[in-house]
């Protein structure tokens, strides 16, 4: 472990973390707007101890936007595979659906919300539906891409030795695929989480980290609106590291296939 | 997917979807108000294309704030890029904030903006900026410093160091990723763009915005106008302009891997 | 005319004696065309080839000759578009377990270890986990890999990936090996050592073995006979056979002189294949 590695990046973020503070005290930068770190702090705190023993607000609005999370992207990835492969094995659905998917997939979540509240209302449902939206783009296209890309030598290695066109599918395509859905699901499961909150900004009625963002910027409360930024980085950070880290460990590093 | 599409195929599939579409429409069997069939779309776009030419003053407006953001991002992007690139002790003290900070949706940034900056112009600018920014610093850090080895082992072994070193092998080198950095960067910059239209409540042309005002009236037909126009400009400004760039220095020299 | 067999006598009950054919393969007039029109590329025009049971059969011609292919048209993975192959006797129309196919670039599955890279082809058959797991033992023990039946291929070198892609096709026991251009990826050193180890391990199974290879060097010491293919469109040239005894030494005179017989009848075609190349440079 090399400590120059570890402890470089921390000069400039505690500077920055300093100076912040001392010229929010010392009233050099309107407090309103830049509130200092320990505002932030404190904001959070409130945010959190406000509604004990009831419910802490903080946890309800983090735990309604990883619910969420969670179920758009459990959704996004179901279809998403599916499409995948089916558009990596046959020819003409690829061909009919990839200018589709070339021409969507770049809207943003949060474009595509107004319309989704208007059929579905404010909430989760809206929420949900574009967060699963998001998802399923990537997941679909990557998967397709890893079906389509299987070594054929691989496909004749396992037909020479007496496996059947079924068989060879489950056997060869789809763990060649693997490394390749993984991808999919790295950009899926990042788009979910970025479209989700983004979406929260105007379609959540009362709860969500992106509700709570949203709101305390229409009443100037800047503590909470930076704050509500640093667990966003926190949070991303944990699960990508915890989830999508251990996923990648056990399947294509042992196995040698990784893609950058 | 590699397969090279004709202009013909390409819209073959959308002609028939719409086809489709229109014809359960007319039959009755969708009628729901939120569901317009595709001629009620069409003319809507004319409508508005014609008439006062609101839809150009949207779109103009979009694609102000998308060339001013992004051409501060490029700019940006490309100096920080090369900047922590070559030096070392910068990179490590500044890459994983980086990558801590792009881990924060860009739309997230903007309630930041709004109380910093305001509800009007300059907000959606900076996000424009934010979205670019990432993604160009990020490849053009990676291009440099993926440059083969050799290359710069040649060329100092014929003299070359410092500036010429940097012109001559370095930036030619990256550019591969840089150009795939710039063309990342103007999609999600254009996504920024959308999504920070819809938010900021003091500006009142524009895309995003357009869409965020349908809603109030209800016009679902509208909706659908502005995301079509974001899908296709989108679709251009990906396709049509960095592809030229990519064309005139990459394909030429063969450095190109895959389509 | 390529293919002297050695016919057997067997002999019934009834006093009768039959001659009986112990080819193994039979290849009546193979062509085979890819493309079509204008990207018309004819690989191989009338191949009459007929390999004895239990030899060691090479095919060598310069590049794009089409000896590839010919493995692929016995293999199944191709079909011929003029004539047949015929594997004891009945068409070949598809891969399957009665052949072994080893490949240039190893084709193992990354995602599982040596030995269950081994074992696929006789899960594939009906065998139990059980009986796999010892079958795939041994083979993995005749090809000198024994410790590594657990690692996973991308920690092996070359060498050591060519030795499971061989245990590999030979564990569900195929009626024939076929190898193309195996050793082409390895260095010359580990290319020697495998030869060497690939005739002990053909004389312990004795399989029939059809070996596509661009190396004289490399036909003279492993076959027993050596087919030489014409320039594309690839037709038998010629055949030699080795009658070196083994284990072969390559400065041996004999093996020397075979070397020169195979030699000359290359050179022509390589030099044809080089012609043409060049001609459709200059178009």
């Amino acid at each position: 472990m090399s400590y120059r590695k570890l402890l470089l990046p921390l000069v400039p973020i505690a500077l920055f973390l300093v100076g912040w503070e001392l010229t929010a005290r010392f009233e050099l930068i309107n407090a309103a707007l830049f509130s200092s770190p320990s505002r932030i702090w404190r904001d959070l705190v409130t945010l959190h101890t406000r509604g004990l023993p009831e419910r802490s607000l903080l946890l309800t609005h983090i735990g309604a936007s990883l619910w969420r999370v969670f179920i758009a992207a459990l959704i996004g990835t179901i279809a998403g595979v599916i499409g995948g492969v089916l558009m990596g094995t046959n020819r003409y659905i690829r061909r009919f659906f990839d200018p589709v998917i070339t021409v969507l997939m770049p809207i943003p979540g949060i474009a595509q919300a107004p319309l989704f509240i208007i059929w579905l209302g404010f909430g989760d449902p809206t929420i949900i539906t574009v967060g699963a939206i998001a998802t399923f783009f990537p997941i679909a296209y990557n998967t397709a891409a890893g079906v389509r890309s299987v070594d054929q030598q691989l496909v004749r290695a396992a037909r020479t030795m007496g496996a059947s066109w079924a068989n060879t599918l489950i056997s060869v395509y789809l763990p060649w695929a693997a490394g390749y859905v993984l991808s999919g699901l790295k950009l899926g499961w990042a788009r979910c989480w970025r479209t989700v909150i983004a979406v929260e900004f105007i379609a959540a009625a009362s709860w969500g980290l992106g509700f709570m963002i949203w709101d305390a910027a229409e009443y100037i409360r800047s503590g909470v609106v930076y704050g509500g930024i640093l667990l966003l980085m926190l949070i991303y950070f944990a699960i990508e590291k915890a989830l999508i880290g251990t996923i990648e460990a056990r399947t294509i590093r042992r196995w040698g296939m990784v893609r950058t | 997917m590699s397969h090279a599409y004709s202009v013909a195929e390409f819209v073959l599939p959308f002609l028939i979807i719409a086809g489709l579409w229109e014809l359960l429409v007319r039959a009755g069997a969708v009628t729901s108000p939120s569901f317009p069939a595709p001629s009620t779309i069409l003319v809507k776009l004319w409508t508005l294309a014609t008439g006062r030419g609101v839809l150009w003053k949207h779109l103009s407006e979009s694609l102000y704030r998308l060339a001013v953001g992004y051409a501060l991002s490029a700019g940006a992007g490309l100096l920080l890029g090369t900047l922590l690139a070559m030096q070392r002790t910068l990179r490590e003290m500044f890459a994983p904030i980086l990558s801590l900070l792009i881990s924060v949706p860009t739309i997230a940034w903007v309630p930041v903006f709004l109380i910093i900056l305001g509800l009007g112009d300059r907000t959606v600018i900076m996000a424009v900026f934010l979205g670019g920014f990432f993604a160009i610093t990020y490849n053009t850090i990676r291009g440099i410093e993926m440059v083969d080895e050799n290359h710069v082992r040649a060329a100092r072994i014929m003299g070359a160091s410092g500036p010429r070193l940097f012109a001559a092998v370095l930036l030619p080198g990256s550019l591969v990723s840089i150009l795939t950095g710039l063309r990342l960067g103007i999609g999600y910059a254009w996504r920024a763009l959308v999504g920070g239209e819809m938010l900021s409540a003091m500006i009142s042309w524009g895309i995003g915005k357009m869409i965020y005002q349908a809603r109030f009236w209800n016009d679902v037909v509208a909706m659908f106008v502005g995301l079509m126009i974001i899908g296709v400009s989108g679709l251009a400004l990906d396709r049509g302009l960095l592809r030229w760039l990519e064309r005139a220095t990459i394909e030429k020299w063969g450095m190109l891997t895959e389509g | 005319m390529a293919g002297e067999g050695n016919d057997r006598e067997v002999g019934y009950a009834d006093g009768r004696v039959a001659t009986v054919s112990s080819y193994i393969i039979e290849m009546e007039k193979v062509g085979k065309v890819f493309g079509a029109d204008k990207r018309r590329v004819t690989a191989l025009k009338e191949v009459d080839l007929r390999i004895p049971a239990g030899e060691f059969t090479v095919l060598i011609g310069p590049s794009g000759c089409g000896k590839s292919t010919l493995l692929y048209l016995v293999a199944g993975f191709e079909r011929p578009t003029e004539g047949r192959i015929l594997l004891d006797g009945s068409p070949i129309t598809k891969p399957g377990p009665d052949r072994g196919f080893v490949f240039q670039e190893y084709a193992l599955f990354p995602w599982r270890t040596v030995l269950g890279n081994v074992m696929f082809g006789l899960l594939r058959n009906g065998w139990s986990r059980r009986d796999a797991r010892s079958h795939a033992m041994d083979y993995i023990r005749l090809v000198h890999l024994s410790g590594f039946e657990h690692a996973y291929p991308h920690t092996l070198s070359g060498g050591m990936k060519q030795r499971v892609g061989i245990a590999r096709a030979l564990a569900y026991d195929p009626k024939v090996l076929l190898m193309d251009e195996p050793f082409g990826a390895l260095d010359a050193q580990t290319r020697k050592l495998m030869q060497q180890e690939l005739i002990d391990i053909w004389q312990t199974t004795k399989r029939t073995v059809l070996f596509v290879t661009h190396s004289v060097i490399e036909a003279v010491y492993l076959a027993d006979r050596i087919v030489v293919f014409t320039a594309r469109p690839g037709t038998v040239k010629g055949s030699v056979p080795v009658d070196v005894p083994r284990p072969r030494e390559y400065t041996e005179e004999r093996y020397l002189d075979i070397r020169h017989s195979v030699l000359d009848l290359l050179e022509e075609e390589v030099m044809k294949g080089v012609r043409a190349q060049s001609e459709s440079l200059t178009e």
